[in-house]
């Protein structure tokens, strides 16, 4: 008796340890190394089939904006997801992280946006626009009879509000408006009738047209009390009562519900019609599950809750295997606009309210030396970090502009990882290596923290890989993933970071859009961030090649040949491999799964697959 | 009349237990190099005057000491503070309390209803099949860790369909009708409670099958058995009234344990309830929030053990008397 328990008892763990090896390989392919040799062709699936632009067509004098994709059904959900907390407020104004601008996004349309597949400035909101011959002037014409989901019409009025009102008044996040100092200035904007707008700028400025993509607030709806101004900060917050809201893109808010979702429903007076002449969009809601990881994510997938996601590396192999017997797709849309890199943090300044430095001094003399930094840059494992992270599915970046970008700098071909190269530059500059371990001259040991949003499963291991790499050197590394939010709050306000690992997305068609990162004054110029009052104060001081920088991003706006404008940012990324303040490390290339129920998508290298969420339809034929 | 002074004496001792409580809370947190503004002064969406009224109120420019009386006041005067995004504290645990509480009392509910029998059946058919099964049972329900099991339980979700991934109710839930709503809430509290559940079962039938089996060795009940009475009568009349004491200690611990001990399980089912909300909390250093949170934390352990002493009181003639 006692035996034959005996028996099935172990039997019992036997199979729960087996149960669970399985279980955690199929779960915990994050990277796992042993799927790169079953890598798919990332060619598989062709994108980049033509996507025809929407164009205008006036009926009953209505200049709606027609959908020139095939007509579909009408009806169904399209359930999408956002990693972490949540939105922040629905305020596109004041919305700083990327889950509250998406959710901004789907509610406000700006006046332009840019064409998915060439990335030529097309109008959305606006009917057209017609410039003078030095580019100075843009006269923009509105739609006309089209109207705010509350059914207040969208006018010349509003465009005044937004641009003059909330931008150029400096309300809310200020990013838009710094962007268009041009030459000391604004651009001035007048009303000519209701539905013409004028902006005049001082200077010639080559992103102009493309910042006017931001988007258009309703004045009746943001103006509606006498201090607005005042609570603008506070405006839309995540406890506005959803009925309120108006808004002007193909959806208005129905419900959030904290920590759960947050859901969409179609705007019914949306200015988009498709061919037959119906109202876009053809999903009646859309929504945004909030989950915490991108392992929840991933399993959220797979239990069919959600329609899309955006595949790790690792997981790639796994789903292009089941591909063919699912109900997804998978579309690889190429070199990501994005770039993962490691900042160094070169903050030589004191907390003016402590009177300490945001870096200790002795950590200054490494992190200022350019010889230390170029240390990093050649201990760095680039190609180990692509095969084994990224499972191939990435290039090695030595340099701020993505391969897929038209400024990109080829002539930066980059080197391998190369230690003695490290050694020799860490020699140059009086640094030490003693048993392993790494000492500056005044006897420091070299010990370094490194941080990345904790969650982010990738970065987390290009941190361990980091960590190896410079042990080599001789180089403690502490590895501490954070919450993302502290992490944004180290590297725009309290400073106090020493490197980090990040991603920006930059934009392939316009460097100019780095400015925010590398103007020295800039918000985001985060490995030698400037405090709001410095920049106000005109302390910026900057070093010699960063106001090299400043000069070349400054020359490259204003001037409107392609080929010139290539020379100065040809220039610029070659300072940034010289200096390394900022070590690239690669760029991803992406890869979307999505449900084969969901029509009408142009996959594109520039805008993904949701960009035209209004045209897309779920076919409701659809079986597997 | 009695009992009456006796819940206010011990609502006296919870004063003193709770200020040391949140003194050392406060403490540890302050003294970790961690600004708690330092998140308020990042966002954009909180204007410099709430900084500064924060900032006044949270008395940073004073001492530590002085900072701890004057959080403690505002927290007596019910005044929780913001969260680091600029939320009051107060609404985001209004949001997440229901949740949690949900999930606690089915699960608190349903051990006790399933435990207790099974720890007499376990006791009464000592040393037969019935009780090693129930043994080895609850050996493993004590023995697999809950993050463990929760994720298992969400593979197995994924994997037949059956149940949602996480959450608590589905997209549509506004639209359902009211039947539809419960069942929707049934389906997504299926899993969470199921791990809660077989944990703290496991651990309450081994005690009262201890508890049960003392008390059917004791010589009051070789009496009962000698005198010819019934089985029946035996174990629920005589039995059970004795064992049931120590249980009732441990029902105001649980009662506690299960708002704090279902984070890692929240977590994973990415259950919108408190554990979740003071995990993400934690991580950000949202100070505010987790003093909230940990005060909130003490007060239901405190509560738990109120009434659980009350219940011994009402049940128990031996502590009456004393």
């Amino acid at each position: 008796m006692k035996k034959i328990l005996g028996l099935v008892l172990t039997l019992f763990v036997i199979i729960i340890l087996l149960g669970v090896l399985i279980r955690k390989d199929d779960n915990n392919s994050g990277y796992t190394f042993d799927t790169a040799d079953i890598k798919p062709n990332p060619d598989a699936v062709a994108i980049n089939k033509p996507y025809p632009c929407p164009k205008t067509k006036t009926i009953d004098g209505v200049d709606y904006l027609q959908s020139q994709l095939p007509v579909g059904q009408f009806g169904g959900e399209y359930v999408t997801s956002t990693i972490g907390e949540g939105p922040k407020t629905f305020n596109p104004f004041t919305s700083t992280d990327a889950t509250s601008s998406t959710m901004a996004d789907v509610m406000y349309d700006g006046l332009f946006t840019s064409n998915p597949m060439t990335g030529e400035v097309i109008p959305k909101l606006a009917k057209g626009v017609k410039s003078n011959k030095n580019g100075t002037k843009y006269i923009i014409t509105l739609r006309k009879g089209i109207k705010w989901s509350d059914g207040k019409p969208i006018t010349a009025d509003d465009v005044m509000f937004t641009w003059n009102d909330i931008i150029f008044a400096g309300l809310g996040n200020t990013s838009i408006r710094d962007e268009l100092v041009i030459a000391g200035e604004l651009p001035k904007i007048r009303k000519l009738d209701n539905y013409t707008v004028e902006f005049t700028i001082k200077r010639p400025f080559a992103p102009f047209l493309r910042a006017l993509s931001a988007p258009i607030a309703p004045k009746h709806y943001f103006a509606k009390d006498r201090d607005w101004q005042k609570n603008f900060d506070r405006f839309l917050a995540t406890n506005t009562n959803p009925k309120d809201i108006v808004t002007s893109g193909a959806f208005r808010l129905k419900e959030y519900i904290p920590a759960q979702r947050v859901v969409f429903e179609k705007n019914p007076n949306y200015y988009m019609i498709n061919k037959n002449g119906d109202r876009l969009p053809y999903i009646n809601k859309i929504i945004y599950l909030i989950v915490g990881d991108i392992n929840n994510q991933i399993l959220k997938f797979e239990a069919g809750e959600i329609d899309d996601i955006s595949l790790r590396g690792g997981d790639v192999a796994r789903y292009k295997a089941k591909e063919a017997h699912s109900d997804y797709v998978i579309y690889n849309l190429g070199a990501d606009n994005g770039t993962m890199f490691v900042a160094i943090n070169l903050n030589n300044r004191k907390n003016k309210d402590t009177g300490k430095y945001f870096v200790p001094q002795y950590k200054q003399r490494w992190f200022g030396d350019r010889n230390f930094r170029k240390a990093i840059d050649y201990a760095l494992d680039r190609q180990g970090m692509v095969q084994n992270i990224a499972n191939g599915m990435a290039t090695p970046l030595f340099t701020a502009e993505s391969p897929s970008g038209i400024f990109y700098n080829k002539k930066i071909t980059g080197h391998k990882r190369d230690i003695k190269t490290a050694l020799a530059y860490l020699h140059k500059s009086g640094f030490r290596l003693k048993n392993g371990k790494l000492y500056d001259k005044y006897g420091n040991r070299v010990e370094i923290d490194l941080s990345t949003n904790a969650g982010n499963t990738e970065r987390e291991a290009l941190g361990v890989m980091i960590k190896q790499d410079l042990a080599d050197i001789g180089i403690k590394v502490n590895f501490k993933p954070i919450e993302f939010n502290s992490l944004v709050n180290k590297i725009t306000n309290s400073y106090n970071w020493d490197m980090i690992i990040l991603g920006l997305t930059g934009s392939p068609l316009e460097p100019h859009n780095g400015k925010n990162v590398w103007s020295s004054a800039g918000p985001l110029h985060l490995f030698n961030q400037r405090s709001a009052a410095d920049i106000k104060a005109g302390h910026i001081y900057p070093l010699p090649w960063e106001k090299r920088i400043d000069t070349l991003f400054e020359k490259g706006a204003l001037c409107t040949n392609f080929n010139e404008r290539k020379k100065y940012y040809d220039e610029y990324q070659q300072i940034i491999y010289n200096e390394a303040p900022i070590v690239y490390l690669y760029s991803p290339i992406r890869i979307y799964a999505i449900r084969r129920k969901i029509k009408n998508i142009y996959p594109s290298t520039l805008s993904g697959l949701t960009y035209n969420i209004e045209e897309l339809y779920i076919d409701k034929e659809f079986k597997k | 009349m009695k009992i009456w002074k006796f819940i206010f004496k011990r609502i006296l001792q919870t004063i003193p237990l709770l200020i040391i409580v949140s003194f050392i809370s406060f403490f540890i947190i302050r003294l970790s190099p961690v600004d708690p503004l330092a998140e308020l002064r990042l966002n954009p969406s909180i204007s410099q005057e709430t900084l500064q009224r924060e900032k006044t109120r949270l008395g940073l420019d004073k001492p530590i000491i002085v900072q701890y009386g004057l959080w403690a006041s505002s927290f007596v005067r019910g005044d929780l503070g913001v969260t680091s995004s600029g939320e009051k504290v107060s609404t985001k645990l209004a949001e997440r309390i229901p949740n949690t509480l949900v999930l606690t009392l089915i699960v608190i509910f349903m051990t006790w209803i399933v435990g207790v029998p099974l720890g007499i059946l376990g006791a009464v058919y000592n040393k037969t099949n019935l009780d090693r099964i129930l043994t080895v049972l609850s050996s493993v329900g004590m023995a697999i860790p809950s993050f463990f099991f929760a994720i298992l339980l969400l593979i197995f979700a994924v994997k037949t369909g059956w149940f949602p991934v996480g959450g608590l109710t589905s997209f549509d839930f506004n639209d359902l009708s009211f039947g539809g709503k419960i069942l929707d809430l049934t389906k997504h509290l299926v899993l969470p409670v199921t791990v809660l559940f077989t944990i703290s079962l496991a651990g309450l039938q081994r005690q009262m099958r201890a508890n049960m089996l003392d008390v059917l060795d004791s010589d009051y009940i070789k009496f009962a058995r000698a005198k010819g009475l019934s089985e029946g009568k035996i174990i629920f009349k005589h039995a059970l009234r004795n064992a049931i004491n120590p249980m009732i200690t441990l029902l105001g611990f649980e009662f506690a344990g299960l708002l704090s001990g279902a984070a890692l399980t929240e977590y994973v089912f990415q259950y919108p309830g408190l554990g979740r909300l003071i995990l993400e909390a934690v991580m950000k250093s949202d100070i505010n929030l987790v003093m909230a949170s940990l005060m909130i934390g003490s007060i239901m352990l405190v509560a738990g053990n109120l009434l659980a002493d009350i219940l011994l009181i009402l049940t128990d003639p031996r502590v009456r008397g004393e």
